[in-house]
């Protein structure tokens, strides 16, 4: 008996799951009628490649304007959106991308190789405009229209990452509307009226400094979504955020404190998602220093950060301390077996002793007359402040003292990430879900591009680039775990924790991906509200 | 009259140029730029690219010139983090903004004189004590945590009101709508500025009731509320109109603290959000706004002694 009703309901939830995954879910179980209130925190810029259309502006991005790429749910690798299928050619030097047949735009005209084309050919690669993160697609050298529905990316460097990166914010725009424009990125009635887009919800209204309403695109390739329309709520306060949420009045709250955790957990009518994201902080030791070329310094430096202790401290424990810049989210490609540095006071002492930084009297280390002071400016934004405090803390165990100035952020970001005039300073990086890391440890982008601590080694380069040209999996695996071993020996960056995204949403609502924030926003036509 | 308002007029068009030079001279001293254009991600080429882009690569004092150029033809130029003139922001802003203040004006007024007067008729006694422990509390509780801790009580605890916004999406126009998303804002608005008209109102009338005119009506043997309403209050009038003019002045330029803790689309966030981003343009705009609106007031203030008191002519 017991047997049997026990087989019996795993048939019942295979079914379910069967059905689910499809993509079918019960006429009767969907609330159509259902509006779903997110929050932003800021009036969004309706162009995802627009200077400044940042978090306030990606999440909705995301749902309005289709790329060619997605994530997929399950691994986060990429799937078919906008293309339905891609190649690399000429030993990784050219990837060609077929789009989906039969996309309008909102307002009825056709998708085509066209559209993609001006995206790339004249907003991002248009070095003139300095179009949001064009930086990250400077491999590429130009999109070809190769047929209405057939496009060439033309690269000047191997990117086997091309499709994870074209998943990354990296919407299509209009040519129809925007081709004829001075600066396809600055049109105020697209940007912030009703933008013509290819998502499975469009712009209905948008009132400024209060909300954007969305509805249903009835055009949409994917089918019509089975919700009535979401609102983007603009709500600068995080505490008014979850005070909404709690009072009912908001479904989605994304980037959450985790010390409202607690309240949320309670109410019932939410549940919190402990999402992932290629994601990692970091201390940036600035390599033009001389000090730094020694590497037993920079280990000594990480090997006296507590960063268990810090992610409690910081992050009530929603963290985990990172190995390297390649999170354990990406699975196959993440190399755990890599140097680690557990914390170790004494170790770290050691080898400061052994590479000539003596104690001094002072309680300060010095060589040859030289006391081991850091400039570490930082920049006042979320966390940065207080883990800068605490790694200042650990480091004045060892000897080593940090003179720490506390800046305005607009100025920490001129002077720290622009003008580079740092010696050590805190901050994190958030990649697209590939070991591709080259934007960032790049000799190429070293002074003036994302490469922070401006370090340079060709053998890394090397390592980076077998990566960008390897086309299966097993190459990149290869590849890949040999960067992060020399990452974890050299230590371009010291790294910190690779942090929980925190998301709260309404229980009711389902077929909300939960394994990144973005990947959820992807798939916003899968979303619906049990009744 | 006429010549006292134009000559008043034209000083006040005298303080904007200074407010607008100084201001425009300062924020572009301070480290750091738009944040649209140096975000973290920026690149060296990309930065230098979008500054080009938005002339920002000319000298200070040149862009200052084309700045002025173009708003004394009422042009006060494009915000460069929204891409939308500043002139249309400022108009987006400033309804929310009057009508949160107004109202809180209005409640701040009406209740601060109302205990005013009640605390100085009952001086040192038990009235008067309430009244200065509740002007305290107005005082020194901060905004934002008033705001957030009546947010959890009626919005989240008995759901009575909502929580932010000024009306709800997509239902229309209704009064009571309006009105209920009024009442959180704009009483802990008036209840942080209040305790100022209850200080001065109590003083301007203890003060009054002490005068020789008071006494004589009263030894005329005239009603008391003929004393109270003729001889003491209207008297007492031209502090708290003072006040009040103080008052309006902060009110009209947007509150930050409250408007964004009651996600208010007002000018006070319009002003904070382009000081942190570094929106020249908007927050010169914005900067010019709250100028032209202290001149104003003041002048209309100054109007209004004369309406109350007869003794005060401008000529």
């Amino acid at each position: 008996m017991v047997t049997i009703s026990r087989y019996a309901a795993r048939l019942a939830l295979a079914l379910a799951l069967a059905l689910t995954g499809a993509g079918i879910t019960f006429a009767q179980e969907a609330d159509t009628s259902a509006v779903l209130n997110l929050a932003t925190n800021a009036d969004p810029t309706l162009n995802p490649w627009t200077p400044g259309a940042v978090i306030e502006s990606n999440l909705i991005n995301t749902v309005l304007f289709d790329q060619l790429t997605r994530y997929s749910p399950e691994d986060l690798t990429p799937s078919p959106a906008l293309a339905v299928s891609w190649t690399a050619e000429d030993e990784g030097m050219a990837w060609v991308f077929e789009l989906r047949q039969g996309v309008q735009w909102s307002d009825g005209a056709p998708f085509t190789a066209r559209d993609v084309a001006f995206t790339f050919n004249d907003v991002v690669l248009n070095a003139e405009l300095g179009a949001q993160s064009a930086s990250q697609f400077a491999p590429i050298e130009r999109v070809e229209v190769v047929g209405d529905h057939t496009v060439r990316f033309v690269l000047n460097t191997p990117f086997s990452a091309l499709p994870y990166y074209l998943a990354s914010f990296a919407g299509i725009i209009p040519e129809h509307v925007l081709g004829n424009a001075e600066n396809p990125l600055t049109v105020a009635s697209f940007n912030k009226g009703i933008p013509v887009t290819t998502g499975p919800f469009m712009v209905e209204e948008f009132v400024p400094g209060s909300f954007v309403r969305l509805v249903p695109n009835p055009l949409h390739w994917a089918g019509q979504p089975q919700l009535a329309g979401l609102i983007f709520r603009i709500i600068p306060d995080p505490n008014t955020q979850v005070a909404q949420a709690l009072a009912g009045q908001l479904d989605v709250v994304t980037r959450l404190s985790p010390n409202v955790i607690g309240g949320i957990e309670g109410s019932g009518r939410l549940e919190v998602l402990r999402q992932s994201q290629n994601l990692f902080f970091f201390v940036a030791p600035n390599h033009d220093d001389e000090r730094f070329s020694d590497v037993r310094v920079k280990q000594a430096l990480l090997l006296a950060i507590d960063r268990q202790a810090m992610i409690d401290a910081l992050l009530d424990g929603f963290g985990e301390v990172s190995t390297g810049p390649v999170a354990p989210m990406l699975g196959a490609l993440y190399n755990p077996d890599v140097r680690t540095y557990p914390y170790d006071p004494e170790a770290a002492g050691a080898l400061l002793d052994e590479a000539g930084w003596a104690l001094g009297a002072d309680g300060v280390r010095a060589k040859d007359g030289e006391r081991l002071v850091l400039a570490m400016p930082t920049g006042q934004f979320g966390d940065l402040v207080p883990a800068t405090l605490l790694v200042q803390q650990y480091w004045e165990d060892i000897g080593v003292d940090a003179d720490v100035r506390i800046m305005e952020w607009n100025a920490y970001i001129q002077e720290v990430v622009l003008n580079r005039d740092y010696e050590v300073t805190l901050a994190w990086w958030s990649m697209p879900p590939t070991a591709d890391v080259a934007p960032y440890f790049s000799c190429a982008a070293a002074h003036t591009g994302n490469n922070i601590p401006n370090y340079c080694s060709s053998e890394l380069d090397e390592l980076m680039n077998a990566g960008r040209r390897a086309l299966t999996l097993e190459e990149q695996i290869e590849a890949y775990a040999a960067m992060q071993e020399f990452l974890a020996d050299e230590l371009p960056y010291l790294y910190l924790w690779y942090p929980d995204i925190l998301t709260a949403k309404n229980v009711a609502l389902q077929g909300f991906p939960e394994i990144t924030a973005a990947t959820a926003f992807q798939h916003a036509v899968d979303w619906y509200v049990s009744r | 009259m006429v010549e006292y308002v134009a000559r008043r007029l034209l000083q006040g068009a005298v303080v904007l140029f200074l407010v607008s030079l100084l201001t425009f001279f300062l924020i572009n001293l301070a480290p750091g730029g738009p944040s649209s254009l140096v975000d973290f991600q920026t690149t060296a080429a990309e930065r230098e690219a979008r500054l080009r882009r938005f002339g920002l690569d000319r000298p200070v004092h040149e862009r200052y010139v084309a700045w002025l150029a173009g708003a004394v033809r009422g042009d006060l130029g494009t915000s460069i983090n929204q891409g939308l003139p500043v002139s249309k922001l400022l108009a987006q802003r400033i309804g929310p903004t009057l009508t949160l203040g107004l109202t809180a004006l209005a409640l701040a007024a009406v209740l601060g004189i109302a205990l005013g007067l009640l605390a100085a008729l009952h001086r040192d006694r038990w009235p008067d004590h309430v009244v200065s422990s509740i002007s305290t509390l107005g005082m020194s509780v901060p905004n934002f945590w008033l705001g957030i801790v009546l947010i959890i009580v009626f919005a989240v605890n008995l759901g009575w009101l909502p929580a932010s916004g000024s009306s709800s999406i997509g239902r229309g126009f209704s009064l009571a709508d309006r009105l209920s998303h009024l009442a959180l804002p704009a009483s802990v608005l008036a209840f942080s500025l209040m305790p100022n008209v209850v200080r001065v109102t109590r003083a301007a009338v203890l003060e009054m009731l002490a005068s020789d005119f008071v006494r004589t009506a009263r030894a005329k043997g005239l009603r008391e509320y003929v004393v109270m309403l003729k001889h003491t209050m209207r008297n007492a009038l031209v502090p708290v109109v003072a006040m009040l003019g103080l008052i309006a002045t902060v009110l009209f330029s947007g509150s930050v603290v409250i408007e964004s803790v009651f996600g208010w689309a007002g000018i006070g966030r319009l002003a904070i959000e382009a000081a942190n981003g570094r929106d020249y343009p908007v927050i010169l705009g914005v900067t010019l706004l709250a100028g032209a609106m202290v001149v104003t007031v003041n002048l209309m203030v100054d109007l209004l002694y004369a309406v109350i008191d007869p003794r005060i002519r401008h000529d």
